[in-house]
């Protein structure tokens, strides 16, 4: 079994170690999940296979692996909703297509409410995601239980359970067979993976992009995409000086030892900052709120922990038989609107930035990946991704998606 | 079966028995039996299920490594058997059997069918054709999982949780940790040393072999363990398994309660100065076919079933070892009366070739260079081949039991969750720590140390360095044991050898996730090749024991086959919490934290619905009445009171107070005076309102302000920061639960004060707007005349501890009055009709102040210090295309109300309703709403979405605010 191969052979799923080209039409930085489907797309649907995905660590390092997996659509503004709901329809699209199974598991997800005004605030959103043709309606605590029969809907709780909102073309995909479906899909395609290799400078001539340095190696190209999630904030402003309105935060998530089926649905609190599911493992996994403070490391607290397990036993007393078996980090790198920063080809041309996603960044890859490709391959950005350019935070113009004022921590 | 008779390690109580209910199986034990021990005295060797394959699983370690010995007690799923103590009357079940007992599954044939099943399957196949992945889900959850817990499950126990502070905290309570807490307590701090198990001594707790002086190891514990427990500043916590570390010196852990203990378990939080980590080995598990089976067992496994229950792991045994303590078990099992058949040594040298002498006395034969390669049997042990590492010879024989183990393994979480990095170590073949978190130590076995001094001697080591960092000057003593512990024996050369010559297509890596060799070859096949990406791929390490089988076999492997890029073994990430800890632990007692204002009682004994909203405890309405209109029609004729004590309130003050009021404050606060409030509002600095309130100038550069109840938590912050690199003088002094507020409103109100006071209150000497203090039958109030109800109405701000008197006083005067409370409903419905706005109900996060129709507040010639906020509100002045806020009434005024969040469309979403309510004034609903800003002239016709509606529009018009009393008359009368 001692494979020496340098390409895309005999049962690989993606080619490791593939050289590092001198110059190639695009580099992507970052070999997470919008970085990878971006690569895909630029390949398959802009015939553009001369690329190569830069990778610190391993690909799916970052966020990619370390969030909970959720997917949905029914979002609170006009401007993500079409967005996501394309997304939706992605995946199993993408599974026959990669001919790879992402496990999307359509289990829809139930939003609770613990007061008049989350009902009212998920009034808005049923609404606006019926208006624009997806599936939401909204749930009295009973309708709630009969989807989750664990619920406590007593007045015993400090939040009582006002009602709900069900999302039934929601649920979970497996996280990492994205990633490496996307790698499959890409390195079929062509398109160069190179783990293990860091970014270290950005070569910018009459502003426009015309190389990529590495730790391997100079690579010369016209086009550059900052897909580096968490760290893409860093490094568009160590390497090109353009300062983003991104906190980096970490975020934590956990998971219980694995039961037999107890929740067949997403299940989420706003008020308690909780949201679970159940895997196809049988873990229950959990997570939710971000540290209140910046971070640039993936390492959980104590306090989390024990807020999660606080805040789950309420809403769902049984679980207190349960155990916890794991927690881990990850890092978001949080807009003060909570919606991504896309745009590119203008600042500097040939500098195209997907970041800033926070935790939207799981359910949005695909759609961004393909929409990406084409804004990269054309150079003019696609109407859906225009709501989210960076100008809006100049122009006081935040984008609707959270509700309520967002302070992360006083310097952010 | 029988027990040894009686052994002086025995922690078991003979005399006392019990009774443990194995499904239909009643299971006779004793006193000091674990569950496990329990059921294994009462020939039980099947405990479950294995997750993916259902393959047999039974007793294979002691130290909760894997999930083979997970069962069901009473309910609780997934219970650690072999550490949870068997308790007369349980009930407990095997888990993941579908069949009545777990020696027959009717899914054992998925063992057949693994082949079909390599690494990575799911993502593989089952996608194909597209429509059978759904019913494949179906049928992959109800295999997949463990335990059952039912819906209405409800755990029993009490769970508390303590914090502790201390100087130095211990982790793991062997020799190594024990000689540490002396050490440092010897030097007169605090210790608190945490151990697992019941008892102290670790690994010489059970051990007949001589520590000097023809001394046992046993023995040495026990004298260990007494000093420890003698000691007053040493708290020894047993049964206290350690869960995560921090930084800044914070440890978590759990305790199970004994039955003397008042908790079924707690939490803890240690903070201490310095910690020391000496928490030794477990085994590192060896690969064979079948090396799961039951029958199968790791050397400390077998002995300790001896040493400390008096059970003898089975009948007829081969060994296939790589350490000296698989020599020194064997040897001392013998005599115990096993009958060892072979003890297989993975090791061609570096083996202690006295203990080996000692085998031949006992005509055991000892294979050095051997190592087992297949346990036989169906369902448990009934023979096993062992091998030469070489492959060239091979022997077969009859056994019941197999103890093996590849040799030892550290345990490195407690410092690794705390940030220590480790490096692979050619010499022990452990991953040992390069580069340890601050105030962190290590000693003992975890550092491959095998000679009871040498283990002894790095525990005082570790000891005194975490005395010296909590102060105490210890250079020479600390020199003089660093200088004795060089002369000890150091670390064992230990082995890497994870498997001897086999295909491994049932040699498991992981027994959790029924994980084989080959599963992990099928991985690097495809491409996998660094062993974070491994685990996830096969899932290998990912089970209710984490990584505790495969967590160092797992690197050695992937870096033996050369496969990775990386040709230095790394091990994969350990995660807390260390042991699998239950909600109910970490949940603790579950304090509601909640606020109460001081007329809680007196709302709720009055009828009020209570509701939580945010940190307080309100009432929303005083009747069944959803809309409240009783309340609201009384305020409207004659006299309410409102509880407003959660309004946020503070004094400022200083030379620089005004200043920094200036900076946070859009309007001109160099105007606020003594005698009259001033209206403003705090803008971020994307111009968004974010908070609005009075100011009151209450003396020389001292001032009295309110805040928004959501808001109050955050305003001291926030004028802070915005003004932190200023050097200003000023205080701010938070009162918001020293004053409780009443609102007194209504065309009477002023009849009831004027009863109650003698202060002047006639609308010339106390007009709109005014600022007065003055007493209620002696209690000092703060009086202003505001009107966010639309009617004359009193805000009293009065000390926390009158607010009942003076409320009482109140409603008794105005029962002639008609006075009734009022709650947060009959107020969001009148301050509505006056077109007052509720932050975060009528605005959102980018919603400005201009937005708001508001910005009148902002005053742009501030003579000095820049406004938070006031550049964008430059910029948004005139900006075109935002949400606007406008007032709407229904077309057809015999319309219902439209449901609050409703969006307004044409093509495409508008904007939505804020608030819409029936308003008795103008006896139609109206209604607030944010919407584009070409729809906000009045007259305008918009369209109402509803959930649910089907396309079916409602209409409603732009009509300009306020509803009620629109020259505000009723406020100012």
């Amino acid at each position: 079994m001692r494979l020496k191969s340098n390409s895309y052979t005999n049962g690989r799923l993606w080619g490791w170690n593939p050289p590092l080209k001198s110059s190639y039409d695009a580099v992507i930085i970052g070999g997470g999940l919008h970085g990878l489907a971006t690569a895909y797309f630029l390949a398959r649907q802009q015939k553009m296979s001369n690329v190569a995905v830069i990778e610190k660590r391993y690909i799916g390092f970052g966020g990619s692996g370390r969030n909970t997996a959720i997917v949905r659509a029914n979002q609170r503004t006009q401007e993500n909703i079409p967005l996501y709901k394309e997304a939706l329809d992605m995946w199993p699209v993408l599974t026959r297509e990669l001919d790879f199974n992402l496990m999307f598991y359509n289990c829809g997800n139930l939003n609770l409410a613990h007061s008049e005004a989350a009902l009212k605030a998920m009034r808005l959103q049923v609404a606006s995601a019926q208006f624009q043709g997806v599936q939401s309606h909204l749930l009295d605590p009973k309708g709630c239980k009969k989807l989750i029969p664990a619920l406590d809907i007593s007045d015993r709780p400090r939040y009582p359970i006002y009602g709900g909102m069900y999302h039934p073309p929601g649920g979970i995909v497996r996280h990492d067979a994205v990633v490496w479906g996307l790698a499959k899909g890409a390195a079929k395609l062509g398109i160069h993976i190179h783990q293990g290799t860091e970014v270290t400078g950005i070569g910018v001539r009459n502003k426009k992009i015309v190389s990529v340095q590495t730790d391997k190696g100079k690579i010369y190209t016209p086009r550059v995409l900052n897909a580096a999630g968490g760290y893409s904030a860093a490094l568009s402003y160590e390497m090109l000086g353009i300062k983003l309105p991104i906190s980096v935060l970490t975020i934590q998530a956990m998971v219980t030892q694995p039961l037999k089926p107890l929740l067949h649905h997403v299940v989420s609190s706003g008020a308690y900052h909780c949201y679970a599911n159940q895997t196809l493992k049988g873990e229950i996994a959990t997570g939710s709120h971000m540290d209140p403070w910046p971070n640039y490391t993936n390492q959980s607290t104590a306090r989390y922990i024990k807020h999660q397990a606080e805040a789950m036993t309420e809403l769902l007393p049984c679980l207190r038989g349960v155990k916890f078996m794991r927690i881990w980090g990850g890092l978001a790198d949080m807009t003060p609107d909570m919606a991504p920063v896309i745009d590119g080809n203008n600042i500097i041309t040939g500098y195209y930035m997907d970041c800033g996603w926070g935790y939207f960044g799981f359910k949005s890859c695909l759609v961004t990946g393909k929409y990406m490709a084409k804004f990269m391959a054309d150079g003019i950005c696609p109407g859906i991704l225009k709501p989210f350019a960076l100008r809006r935070f100049e122009q006081h113009r935040l984008m609707g998606e959270t509700a309520a004022v967002v302070n992360y921590s006083p310097d952010n | 079966m029988k027990r040894i008779h009686k052994l002086p390690t025995f922690r078991i109580h003979p005399e006392q028995s019990l009774t443990v209910n194995f499904g239909k199986k009643q299971c006779r034990g004793v006193e000091g039996d674990t569950i496990a021990t329990a059921l294994y005295a009462n020939d039980v060797r099947i405990f479950g299920r294995s997750l993916k394959y259902h393959r047999p699983r039974g007793l294979y370690s002691l130290d909760g490594e894997c999930s083979n010995t997970l069962v069901a007690v009473d309910g609780v799923p997934n219970v650690r058997a072999e550490n949870t103590p068997a308790v007369n009357g349980m009930t407990v079940n095997a888990q993941n059997v579908f069949g009545a007992t777990p020696e027959f599954d009717m899914m054992r044939f998925m063992d057949e069918l693994s082949w079909i099943m390599p690494a990575g399957f799911y993502y593989q196949t089952l996608h194909k054709p597209a429509r059978i992945w759904p019913l494949a889900i179906k049928h992959i959850r109800k295999a997949a999982g463990l335990g059952v817990l039912e819906p209405d499950f409800r755990m029993k126990g009490k769970f508390d949780e303590v914090h502790i502070s201390t100087d130095v905290c211990v982790i793991g309570g062997g020799p190594a940790g024990m000689c540490a807490a002396l050490s440092a307590a010897q030097q007169g701090l605090r210790v608190v040393l945490l151990e697992n198990r019941p008892w102290l001594g670790g690994a010489f707790e059970y051990r007949p072999s001589e520590y000097r002086n023809g001394l046992a190891l046993y023995q040495r514990a026990k004298d260990l363990s007494k000093d420890v427990e003698n000691t007053t500043n040493i708290r020894t916590f047993k049964n206290t398994a350690m869960i995560g570390s921090y930084n800044n010196g914070l440890v978590t852990a759990f305790q199970r309660g004994s039955k003397s203990e008042v908790f079924t378990e707690r939490y803890m939080e240690i903070r201490a100065k310095s910690t020391v980590v000496a928490t030794g080995c477990i085994e590192r598990p060896l690969l064979f076919e079948n090396n799961e089976r039951p029958g199968v067992m790791q050397i400390g496994c077998a002995h300790r079933l001896a040493r400390t229950w008096g059970l003898l792991p089975g009948k007829k045994a081969v060994f296939s070892i790589g350490h000296d303590l698989g020599i020194e078990a064997a040897i001392d099992l013998a005599d115990l009366g096993l009958n060892i058949v072979a003890v297989a040594d993975i090791r061609k040298d570096s083996y202690d070739s006295n203990l080996a002498e000692e085998l031949e006395k006992r005509n055991i034969p000892f294979l050095s260079g051997w190592v087992a390669t297949r346990a036989h049997g169906a369902k448990t042990v009934k023979a096993a081949t062992i091998s030469t590492i070489n492959a060239t010879r091979h022997r077969k024989f009859t056994c019941d039991t197999v103890v093996a183990s590849a040799g030892m393994t550290p345990v490195t979480g407690p410092f690794t969750v705390a940030g220590g990095k480790l490096r692979y170590d050619k010499h022990t073949g452990f991953f040992l720590p390069y580069n340890m978190p601050p105030r962190m130590h290590i000693a003992g076995r975890i550092l491959g140390l095998d000679d009871p001094l040498s283990i002894e001697t790095s525990g005082r080591v570790a000891g005194l360095k975490a005395v010296s960092e909590c102060g105490i000057p210890v250079k020479n003593l600390l020199r003089e044991t660093q200088e004795n512990l060089a002369k000890l024996t150091g670390p064992s050369r230990g082995t890497k050898l994870v498997s001897g010559p086999i295909k491994g297509k049932e040699a498991f890596i992981c027994f959790d996730e029924d994980c084989t060799l080959k599963n992990i070859d099928q991985a690097m096949h495809k491409g996998f090749d660094v062993p974070e990406l491994i685990k996830r791929f096969t899932s290998a390490g990912t089970g209710p024991g984490q990584g505790g089988i495969p967590g160092h076999n797992l690197p050695l492997y992937i870096a033996e086959t050369g496969e990775s890029p990386d040709r230095n073994p790394r091990p994969t990430t350990v995660r807390p919490p260390l042991v699998p800890t239950y909600l109910a632990t970490y949940a603790g007692t579950n304090h509601d934290m909640s606020k109460r204002t001081p007329l809680h009682e007196t709302q709720k004994a009055a009828g009020g619905r209570m509701e939580r909203i945010g940190v307080w405890n309100r009432a929303r309405r005083f009747s069944s009445d959803k809309n409240a209109e009783n309340e609201i029609d009384n305020v409207r004729r004659n006299v309410g009171l409102l509880d407003a004590s959660t309004l946020g309130k503070f004094r400022i003050f200083g030379p620089d107070a005004l200043k920094a009021l200036q900076r946070v404050y859009v309007g001109d606060m160099s105007k606020v005076r003594g005698d009259k409030v001033k209206y403003s509002a705090m803008c971020n600095e994307d111009g968004c309102l974010i908070d609005d309130g009075i100011v009151v100038k209450i003396g020389e550069n001292d001032y009295y302000m309110t805040a928004s109840t959501g808001r109050a938590g955050q305003t001291i912050e926030w004028i802070r920061y915005h003004t932190r690199y200023d050097g200003w003088k000023y205080h701010m002094v938070n009162l918001t639960d020293a004053y409780g507020v009443i609102n007194m409103a209504g065309p009477d109100a002023r009849k009831v004060l004027e009863k109650v006071t003698d202060a002047d209150v006639s609308n010339q000497a106390f007009p709109f707007a005014g600022y007065r203090e003055f007493s209620i039958q002696d209690v000092p109030v703060r009086a202003m005349r505001l009107g966010f109800v639309g009617e004359l109405s009193y805000e009293l701000h009065v000390p926390s501890s009158y607010m009942q008197s003076v409320w009482d006083l109140l409603e008794n005067t105005g029962k002639a009055f008609g006075i009734q409370k009022f709650g947060l409903e009959a107020q969001n419905t009148l301050r509505m009709e006056k077109g007052h706005v509720i932050i975060g109900s009528e605005s959102e996060q980018r919603t400005t102040l201009h937005d708001l129709g508001l910005g009148f507040l902002w005053y742009r010639n501030k003579p000095e210090a820049k406004t938070v906020g006031a550049f964008a509100l430059k910029d948004t002045e005139h900006q075109k295309g935002r949400l606007k806020l406008v007032g709407f009434k229904m077309r057809d005024p015999k319309s219902r109300v439209p449901r609050d969040g409703s969006p307004i469309v044409d093509t495409r979403i508008r904007g939505y309703v804020c608030t819409a309510r029936y308003s008795t004034a103008q006896k139609q609903p109206v209604g607030m709403a944010l919407v584009d800003d070409y729809l906000s002239p009045v007259g305008t016709l918009i369209k109402i979405y509803e959930d649910g509606c089907r396309g079916n529009l409602m209409l409603a018009k732009i009509e300009p605010m306020p509803f009620y009393d629109p020259e505000g008359k009723r406020m100012r009368s």
